[in-house]
């Protein structure tokens, strides 16, 4: 009877994984198609002639490449520590609020705005920043970047929040603290790991985000993204594939920082806890002995 | 009066259109004394330590320590420290910082705080465990290092919310020990909230019984026990056998259509009452010695005794706890003395209850029975 179910179970499994392959190779065939004739000599995207990283070259050569991926790399950092600080402060004040229907208002106001169209929020910053008067430029990027950023650290961090006992405050306070002691030495420290997410997704979504920059973007300055679209608007150059090959690698790069920080992080903490428990357990037998 | 350390003036307390909480509180804790607070959930037992802690403000009255007036002094300025039930050390921090929190809030310095963190854990007995994770630790080393991490600041007063709950039976009966001794060594007041009216009554100098937002009595552990105000109280602490009763004078009560003598008085002629009396006081013995006869129905055996679960002719149910072994079925007599019998008015308030002893005892009726006045 087990024997039958667990065969059953396994070519149910087998099939999912086949079907689950087909799925990936799908997804990531695109890519794949672009990185392998990154390195093709040829000029071309259907006869790949030899390896070459003659493209790569043009790309570290060309400085006004680089000057677009610093502006893009000091976008995402500086937008998404901003963001993290007025989204801690956000998820505090959602968390914080009087009645449960506010909250719950308030935080689906929240993702409501992680869901809409990028298009429509980059049309409708355009439209605030010509109203005010705002250049069209480095201001204008870092300050849409915030703006959608904030809502997903917010996301990040409420469960957090939501998952810390509020006997921890009272204690805090109990024991002599005031609001800003149990701040910085309780709340911030309980909710790091989600704070720590919120930043890292942020990040990854200001490096990548194409369509509200597309928008807001002005005379002379540029992120990656948006160099890409123009480029290929421009005609095929496998500058493109490599540039679009080292853009990947960081993602991919950042994608794996992220899992092992959160994953090893958990990780560690479960197996210290193991140690540290087992060892109580010797060391409560030897109590009890004595 | 500069012996009461926590009091309590008219409290009541009330969130939004609920009912009240707690119903016009009034009470006096004294210095280095051993508090209970003991009645079911919701009896309000956990808001008055919340009052006290100061992590909730009274919505009419008055509360005072150390005879200062601290309605509306937030928990971070009272000299008065909480033992909470799941404990709330802080999981970031290990044992060590978990007990140093509360001196590292106020600034000291840090040799001071260093000798006072490990003056306080030697002080538990968590001596070596500095360095470890509050995580890992056992429900028992967790409870230490709360009760350290309180005790650190020099409380005049600490607060115990049901702290005993989380643990196992045995662990709990060690703690129980524990705890006593630690108040007796501290000599500071501790307020310990629980609805196991066991431990209540093994850890206490004084007991408080609440109900629905109210004090149904207070009194020493053997008063409570031996002359609950009401049948609330009589039912929470231990176990009893109620039955209805008329009081036919002074010292004579009438039940189960026969008249005993028994040592309570300043009834009306004639009022109906209840009577107690506790399954241990009773005595199993042959029909025709026994002042009330009953057939066995089930027994239970507990370790130390049988408990006998019996019905008398008239239905009613009588748990008795004895040595003696008897079998399902027999049919055997009951004895019990005239200060077995404890009768109660009823609906008395403790109020009341104490007027009335007062009036009868001062009467000089039969005051010899009646050892708490």
């Amino acid at each position: 009877m087990d024997a039958l179910e667990s065969r059953r179970g396994s070519r149910v499994l087998s099939a999912g994984n086949v079907y689950l392959a087909v799925v990936f190779l799908l997804l990531y065939a695109p890519i794949l198609y672009l990185i392998y004739y990154s390195f093709n000599s040829g000029g071309n995207m259907h006869t790949f002639e030899s390896f070459t990283l003659e493209w790569y070259g043009q790309v570290l050569q060309d400085t006004r490449l680089i000057i677009i991926v610093l502006n893009t790399v000091v976008i995402a950092l500086l937008s998404s520590a901003i963001a993290t600080v007025v989204g801690v402060a956000g998820a505090l004040a959602i968390h914080n609020a009087r009645s449960r229907r506010l909250r719950n208002t308030l935080f689906t106001l929240n993702n409501v705005m992680i869901v809409s169209p990028d298009v429509i929020i980059g049309a409708s910053f355009l439209m605030l920043f010509a109203m005010a008067g705002i250049t069209l430029g480095f201001t204008s990027v870092l300050l849409s970047h915030i703006a959608f950023s904030v809502p997903i650290v917010v996301l990040m961090v409420m469960p957090k929040l939501q998952e810390m006992s509020p006997t921890l405050i009272d204690a805090a306070h109990d024991l002599g603290a005031e609001s800003w002691d149990v701040l910085s030495r309780v709340i911030i420290p309980y909710i790091t790991p989600g704070i720590l997410a919120g930043f890292f997704m942020a990040l990854t979504y200001s490096l990548d985000d194409f369509a509200v920059t597309f928008f807001v973007t002005g005379q002379g300055f540029s992120t990656l993204s948006v160099e890409i679209y123009s480029m290929a608007k421009q005609g095929i150059s496998l500058t493109i594939n490599a540039l679009s090959t080292l853009v990947f690698l960081v993602t991919l790069g950042l994608v794996v920082v992220y899992y092992v920080i959160t994953t090893k992080g958990a990780e560690a903490a479960r197996r210290a806890s193991r140690v540290i428990s087992s060892a109580a357990r010797s060391n409560a037998g030897s109590e009890v002995k004595a | 009066m500069d012996d009461i350390i926590v009091r309590f003036e008219n409290v009541t307390k009330q969130y939004d259109n609920d009912p009240p909480v707690l119903t016009d509180i009034s009470f006096e804790l004294e210095r280095g004394k051993f508090y209970t607070l003991l009645g079911p959930s919701g009896c309000g037992k956990t808001t008055i330590l919340r009052l006290i802690a100061g992590f909730t403000e009274p919505t009419m009255g008055k509360i005072y320590l150390s005879g200062q007036d601290v309605s509306s002094v937030p928990a971070s300025k009272r000299q008065v420290n909480t033992v909470f039930q799941d404990y709330a050390l802080f999981p970031h921090l290990n044992v060590y910082e978990n007990v140093a929190f509360g001196l590292r809030v106020k600034r000291m310095d840090r040799p001071t705080i260093d000798a006072k963190v490990r003056e306080a854990l030697r002080f538990v007995n968590l001596i070596g465990l500095e360095n470890r994770g509050v995580a890992g630790l056992s429900g028992g080393q967790q409870q230490r290092v709360a009760i350290a991490r309180a005790l650190v600041n020099e409380p005049q007063v600490l607060l115990l919310d049901e702290p005993l709950s989380a643990l196992d039976l045995k662990l709990r009966a060690e703690m129980q020990y524990e705890l006593r001794e630690l108040q007796q060594r501290l000599g500071i007041t501790f307020v310990f909230v629980t609805h196991d009216q066991e431990e209540a009554l093994a850890l206490s100098d004084e007991v408080f019984v609440l109900n629905n937002g109210v004090i149904q009595q207070r009194g020493t552990p053997i008063d409570i026990y031996d002359e609950p105000v009401n049948r609330f109280v009589a039912d929470f602490i231990g176990e009893s056998n109620i039955v209805p009763a008329v009081m036919v004078a002074d010292g004579l009560v009438e039940f189960l259509g026969r008249r005993f003598e028994c040592v309570d008085g300043g009834f009306r002629p004639d009022e109906p009452a209840e009577v107690v009396i506790r399954p241990e006081d009773l005595e199993v013995t042959t029909v025709e010695q026994g002042k009330v006869q009953v057939r066995v129905d089930s027994l239970l055996f507990r370790g130390v005794h049988y408990e006998i679960c019996c019905y008398d002719d008239d239905g009613n149910e009588w748990l008795v706890h004895s040595t003696k072994r008897v079998k399902v079925g027999d049919r055997i007599g009951l004895y019990f003395d005239p200060d077995d019998i404890h009768v109660m008015r009823i609906g008395e308030t403790e109020a009341e209850f104490d007027r009335r002893l007062e009036s009868y005892a001062t009467q000089g009726g039969v005051a010899d029975g009646v050892q708490i006045a």
